[in-house]
């Protein structure tokens, strides 16, 4: 049995207060093992985002537990709950969500600078991974000088460098055309290959179809979960190529 | 928080301002004329002090000064008669009492002074003859610009020797040197032996030194004074005759310490209020200007740092709001640098190194724009200024303060915005 990435239990988000107070989420268990590639799907509404803004650490959930790679983080204060984003998840937003005002280099190097890491050795592991998703040679550029799929490659570039335990993204091909999508999607399952864990919310049922495990929400519950069972030959491929 | 990294921030904050140049400029503005006054300010009053402590070195620390005045005119006799007598100013016995009541007093120096016509050939002039001690020469400065000073050797042969002004010799229209040259002075003739230095009759010297023209003093020895033109001034007004006498036109008492020197003079004035009838002298201590011009100099201080501290405030205030717009615009920025493991004191350290820099860069140009003022105004005006280093190093860390307590306030509205907010914002 392989570890648990993420465990979600009994996760209720709750806006608000007294009679205006809007539950969102309802009680969610949901828990991810490591290697795992999972879509979540629902319509808008359905608490997708809330549950990103938990899992990803930006909010906490109003009642239930949450351990993300083995540490509880539901009840961390603001500064820890900085720290788990920094160390142990890496997002891939839909628009990108680089800083225009830094270059290509400057903008994968941000997680490492806010973790610490000597000048040097960030500059080689950020060279290294602008590198390995293909835009080695624009690493001095700024991102309005790119395209938007050039744009998602730098911002996964970013959201790999601290090797965090969790690849969060949302909608990561919305704003691309179809094309650079694939691309991007490609790089994705890439990842997935190479053993990370991933969870992906989309719109696209397309997309969707093509992940090992899909799980469904609507109105704050799961709906419907493809289960671990779609994910263990892959992992399996992993551990067999990794040894 | 290591060297390196604060480099780090710091370029950071720095290459944000650079990417608005025109409006950090202009944020910068009110703290380059804060920081420029507070410079100013500073330069002009050190300058003041330095030219106030020169000018008593100069009296003389220990020194105070007894001067005879001419009192308030009264009504004059109503004579007929065409001759008029005058009386007034200290007097022999005022300093034999002194001198012999007075514990404090370690040396005096009495002038004498007679208004006295002046022969050389056929020219005539009125002329200030003071009657002085060597001691007297030595103490004010009174050097001679060429030929020689007289000396105790000269006072004690009642030798009639004389020292004029640089001024004096061109009223003359002479051809002839100077030096040795001789002048008919109340019937005696003296010969010249030096020509003083202008350097030591500047404006302050001169009203302590009680001189009121500016080139026709001679110099005598005192002895020599006392036993040949004596001490009544004669002053022949179309058909009156007028004599004034005063005994003796100053008294420079010096105290055996600097910290007698008040209590001298309250002495003094104590003893000539018992001897006089009327306020026809004046004590002047050296020290005292030296209070009374540090009560202008407060004055003046208050009235700078005051123009300094609005300045200053409004520069604080102006980048403070500069700094909420920039936030309000790089909302985006902060909530991605928070999802991506910023903590709220690295967002409050970002925008503080961003407002400390720029008051930094502004005390800086303030600095430039004090100094180069300062100089200005010395070349325009006869203030005098002096710059120290440590009031570039006060002025900047004056500024940085400004940055950091201005910059607190949207550093930390910065840092407690919502991240997924400011993620989400456009």
């Amino acid at each position: 049995m392989a570890r648990k990435v993420l465990e979600l239990d009994k996760i209720v988000k709750t806006y608000g207060a007294g009679d205006s107070a809007l539950t969102v989420l309802h009680g969610l268990d949901i828990q991810v093992e490591e290697g795992e590639f999972v879509g979540i799907v629902g319509a808008s509404g359905s608490g997708k985002t809330t549950l990103m803004n938990i899992v990803g650490c930006l909010d906490r959930p109003t009642s239930g537990e949450y351990c993300l790679n083995g540490e509880d983080v539901a009840h961390l204060d603001d500064d820890r709950l900085s720290l788990v984003r920094n160390r142990s998840i890496g997002f891939v937003f839909q628009s990108f969500n680089l800083i225009a005002q830094l270059t290509v280099l400057e903008n994968v190097e941000l997680p490492l600078f806010y973790s610490r890491t000597p000048r040097r050795e960030r500059h080689k592991r950020c060279l290294d991974l602008v590198e390995a998703v293909g835009l080695g040679h624009r690493t001095e550029h700024y991102p309005t000088q790119l395209s938007g799929g050039e744009c998602q490659r730098v911002a996964i570039a970013r959201a790999l460098v601290n090797q965090p335990a969790l690849l969060l993204t949302d909608e990561p091909t919305g704003n691309l055309d179809t094309k650079n999508g694939e691309e991007v999607l490609e790089i994705f399952h890439d990842l997935h290959a190479q053993g990370r864990t991933i969870l992906m919310v989309t719109h696209n049922a397309e997309i969707a179809s093509g992940l090992p495990r899909v799980i469904e929400m609507r109105d704050g519950m799961v709906l419907k979960d493809t289960g671990f069972g779609t994910g263990t030959c892959v992992r399996g491929a992993v551990a067999g190529g990794s040894s | 928080m290591g060297l390196g990294r604060f480099f780090e921030v710091v370029a950071l904050g720095v290459k944000n301002l650079l990417r608005n140049k025109l409006r950090s400029f202009l944020t910068m503005l009110g703290i380059i004329f804060g920081v420029a006054s507070v410079i100013a300010m500073l330069s002009v009053g050190a300058g003041a002090r330095h030219e106030i402590l020169s000018r008593i070195q100069e009296l003389g620390v220990r020194n105070v000064i007894i001067n005879s005045v001419k009192p308030p005119e009264e009504i004059k006799p109503d004579t007929t008669d065409t001759q008029y007598k005058d009386r007034y100013g200290l007097t022999f016995a005022d300093a034999d009492y002194i001198a012999e009541v007075i514990p404090t007093v370690e040396n005096m120096l009495r002038v004498n002074r007679i208004t006295q016509r002046l022969w050389y050939g056929s020219k005539r002039l009125e002329a200030s003859v003071l009657g002085v001690e060597p001691e007297y020469l030595r103490m004010f400065g009174l050097e001679s610009g060429r030929g020689r000073v007289f000396t105790e050797v000269d006072a004690n042969n009642y030798a009639k020797v004389c020292l004029v002004r640089r001024g004096l010799v061109a009223q003359l229209e002479t051809v002839e040197d100077p030096i040795g040259m001789w002048l008919q002075i109340g019937g005696f003739p003296f010969q010249v032996i030096g020509i003083l230095d202008d350097a030591a009759f500047r404006s302050h010297t001169r009203k302590a030194l009680n001189i009121d023209s500016t080139t026709q003093e001679v110099y005598i020895p005192y002895e020599t004074s006392m036993r040949t033109l004596g001490t009544v001034t004669l002053i022949e007004r179309a058909g009156s005759q007028e004599f004034t006498q005063v005994d003796l036109d100053q008294i420079v008492v010096t105290t055996k310490h600097e910290d007698e020197v008040l209590r001298t003079s309250q002495m003094l004035g104590a003893a000539l209020g018992k001897l006089h009838d009327r306020v026809d002298y004046e004590i002047v201590v050296p020290l005292e200007l030296l209070k009374q011009s540090e009560e202008t100099q407060r004055v003046f201080n208050l009235v700078m740092i005051l123009i300094a501290s609005i300045s200053l405030l409004v520069g604080g205030i102006g980048i403070a709001n500069i700094m909420l717009a920039t936030i309000t615009e790089r909302t985006k920025e902060i909530g991605i640098r928070r999802a991506l493991g910023a903590r709220r004191r690295d967002i409050v350290l970002q925008f503080l190194a961003e407002t400390t820099a720029i008051a930094a860069i502004g005390g800086l140009l303030g600095c430039f724009v004090g100094i180069v003022g300062i100089l200005g105004i010395v070349e325009l005006t006869n203030w005098k200024a002096v710059i120290a280093p440590s009031y570039v190093m006060l002025s900047l860390v004056i500024s940085c303060t400004v940055g950091v307590v201005f910059g607190i306030f949207p550093a930390r509205r910065a840092a407690q915005m919502d991240p997924i907010t400011a993620l989400r914002f456009e």
